[in-house]
């Protein structure tokens, strides 16, 4: 006969009991088919989890970040490291509720950030250059991962949701803007071009032309931050990360209460419809 | 609408068949009408650009009157006239209708008359080379950076897919949460975990920091994404040699005729005779006027150019100092292919359009026009 720890150790193949011998399934009291069962249960909601999470993620940065994440030549050093995290930190902070509150699991932000950078990769391919031929180079997308990690670890170390906001949601916001520099930097070198001064990544959206964005279209920086001479990214990127704090916690605890499970009690009414209980008498 | 806002006119194509990696040229003038409808807002904030059916075609250089114009342009002049050029390059081969096109903020784009381009060659052999000013050659502006971006998501994702693979090989949803029921947290997360969490974050920030700072040694001289707005004076302002004033105007609307009764003074110095009424791309021409056939460049497209022309209650010149009242006519489907009746749904009923007038020599003479349009909806001619 199997025994619980046989099953476990299928389960878990390389992983020590407790020290009391107790592991997740002999503690949560499965019998061994229904811990082969929960096994099988783990990979359907992944299978179906991850495709979920994927295009709404998507569909949620196109329609708030758009363009920022899009373009190359919208990646300013103003307006997009603002917008961006701000926008991005919703689902992974709504998705590391529901994962921490109800399993312990300190991956809902790596999950949302992962699932949405390769949704954007297979966008860029597919939208960008099969379907319309505009080169990558124009299509560059921003990542998250970083912060998304930080936001994990952070949780993990501190096992609160207010202090995570308060440190990783910071963290996201202003990491966005180094994280993403070291991909992007070969795109800021600067070209003369006409007897003026660009950017390679203002070069490419000049060159590969989307004819319905002229160039005043683009929301980047027009110098109004010039008080702070060159360093107007870091102070978007501390100020995307004080947003961030209340983002955080904002989409933590819409999260936490869409992942609940609720049992509204049936009234006299429904429960005669359904046959459960007979009419009363009129 | 499209008749009283942007009049292009000398549109000309230098190739229509072009190979990949071909250059061309689209050059021509435009008119801001002085007549500017108030539902469209004033050319206050202009880019000038190309209309193409995606990245067909490459952008080499762009000028609005002799300035570059790879930024947006502030405040053009109603009434005015200017000039563009724009230095193209063949990308993806086939058939590609391309337009000038003056994009206006608050507007949108507005597009002059179109050409198909017929592009041949490999799309593939397609390259744009381009040197820095830090002296670096790029073989190709196409995929130029793209291995260094990649590289660094790869790595993210690297990092982030260890990560859930350190949970993921455990037992997940049901077990976790009927432990976490049993308020037995200290099994699913333990010292250990929070020890190598804390071990990633150190390789996070280590990634983070350390991949800004080398990318910085790597790229001192980089600069931001350049913005602000140029400034450019239009054409010198042409005498106004002619002087038209509409008297009526009616549209015809099952006999696709526009009607004008003009009056128009020669204010020049020598006769002038009318040769051609433009407006929204389209040209109703005086056939019997051999400098106004002449005026219609090889390239311009056929299908704007209507073919019965342009009918004159009076065809001899009007001599310097005259001011004669002439009847003109100017009918084809072309009205309705281009859409160009919405006058008989606006709330103001107006036209707009440029007389261009001949000398003798060919001189030619552009005159304004413009004003209320009264539909009649059951003459039939």
């Amino acid at each position: 006969m199997t025994s619980i720890t046989d099953i476990d150790a299928v389960a878990i193949p390389k992983r020590k009991a407790g020290p009391k011998g107790e592991t997740v399934i002999s503690v949560s009291g499965l019998t061994p088919g229904a811990a082969r069962y929960s096994r099988m249960f783990d990979f359907l909601v992944v299978a179906a989890v991850v495709p979920l999470f994927a295009g709404a993620f998507h569909l949620h940065v196109m329609l708030t970040v758009g363009d920022w994440d899009m373009y190359v030549d919208w990646k300013d050093r103003q307006y997009w490291p603002l917008v961006t995290p701000i926008s991005m930190i919703m689902f992974p902070a709504a998705l590391q509720a529901i994962f921490w509150v109800n399993f312990r699991l300190p991956i809902g932000a790596t999950v949302g950030a992962t699932v949405l950078l390769i949704t954007t990769w297979l966008g860029r391919y597919a939208n960008w250059w099969i379907w319309t031929g505009f080169p990558f180079t124009e299509g560059v997308p921003s990542q998250v991962i970083a912060g998304a990690l930080l936001m994990d670890m952070a949780l993990i170390v501190l096992r609160n949701s207010l202090f995570t906001s308060i440190f990783a949601g910071f963290a996201f916001g202003f990491v966005f803007w180094p994280s993403n520099y070291s991909a992007l930097a070969p795109f800021y070198l600067p070209v003369e071009h006409q007897g003026m001064v660009a950017s390679l990544a203002d070069m490419i959206g000049y060159t590969f032309p989307r004819s319905n964005m002229p160039e005043y279209l683009r929301i980047i920086e027009r110098g109004t931050l010039r008080t702070f001479g060159s360093s107007v990214s870091w102070v978007s990127a501390a100020f995307a990360g004080f947003i961030c704090i209340f983002m955080h916690q904002l989409w933590w605890q819409l999260g936490r209460f869409a992942s609940q499970t609720t049992f509204l009690k049936n009234g006299d009414v429904v429960k005669s419809f359904m046959g459960m209980k007979s009419r009363p008498a009129s | 609408m499209r008749t009283r806002t942007v009049q292009f006119y000398d549109v000309h194509f230098s190739k229509t068949d072009v190979k990949v990696n071909e250059r061309f040229e689209l050059t021509g003038k435009f008119r801001l009408m002085e007549d500017w409808p108030d539902a469209v807002t004033p050319p206050d904030i202009v880019f000038v650009s190309s209309v193409s059916p995606g990245p067909t075609i490459a952008r080499v250089e762009t000028y609005l009157n002799g300035e570059p114009a790879r930024q947006s342009f502030a405040k053009l002049e109603l009434g005015r006239d200017y000039d563009f050029r724009m230095v193209l390059e063949g990308r993806t081969s086939g058939s590609s209708h391309i337009h000038p096109s003056i994009s206006i903020k608050g507007s949108g784009p507005l597009v002059g008359p179109g050409q198909w381009i017929n592009i041949s060659g490999d799309a593939h052999s397609f390259a744009f080379p381009i040197k820095t000013m830090t002296g670096l050659q790029i073989d190709d502006l196409q995929t130029f950076g793209l291995t260094n971006a990649i590289g660094w998501h790869v790595a993210w994702l690297a990092v982030a897919a260890a990560w859930l693979l350190f949970w993921l090989v455990r037992p997940l949803f049901l077990p976790r949460w009927l432990v976490l029921q049993k308020g037995r947290e200290d099994l699913l997360v333990s010292l250990r975990d929070t020890g190598v969490g804390i071990i990633v974050a150190a390789i996070v920030l280590v990634m983070v920091f350390g991949g800004y700072v080398r990318a910085n040694q790597e790229y001192p001289y980089n600069v931001p994404l350049q913005s602000g707005l140029n400034k450019v004076a239009p054409r010198p302002a042409s005498p106004a040699d002619a002087e038209v004033k509409v008297i009526s105007a009616t549209y015809d609307v099952p006999g696709r005729s526009m009607r004008l009764a003009t009056r128009i003074t020669n204010k020049g110095s020598e006769p002038l005779s009318i040769g051609e009424l433009t407006t929204a791309n389209i040209r109703f021409l005086n056939q019997g006027l051999p400098a106004a056939i002449a005026n219609v460049d090889p390239t311009y497209p056929r299908d704007l150019v209507a073919r019965t022309g342009l009918e004159l209650s009076s065809d001899t010149p009007i001599n310097p100092g005259e001011t004669r009242e002439v009847l003109v006519e100017a009918t084809d489907a072309v009205w309705e292919l281009e859409r160009l009746v919405s006058f008989l749904t606006d709330v103001d009923s107006k036209f707009g359009g440029l007389l261009l007038l001949y000398t003798p020599n060919g001189k030619r003479v552009i005159a304004e026009m413009g004003g209320p349009i009264v539909p009649v909806f059951t003459e039939l001619k």
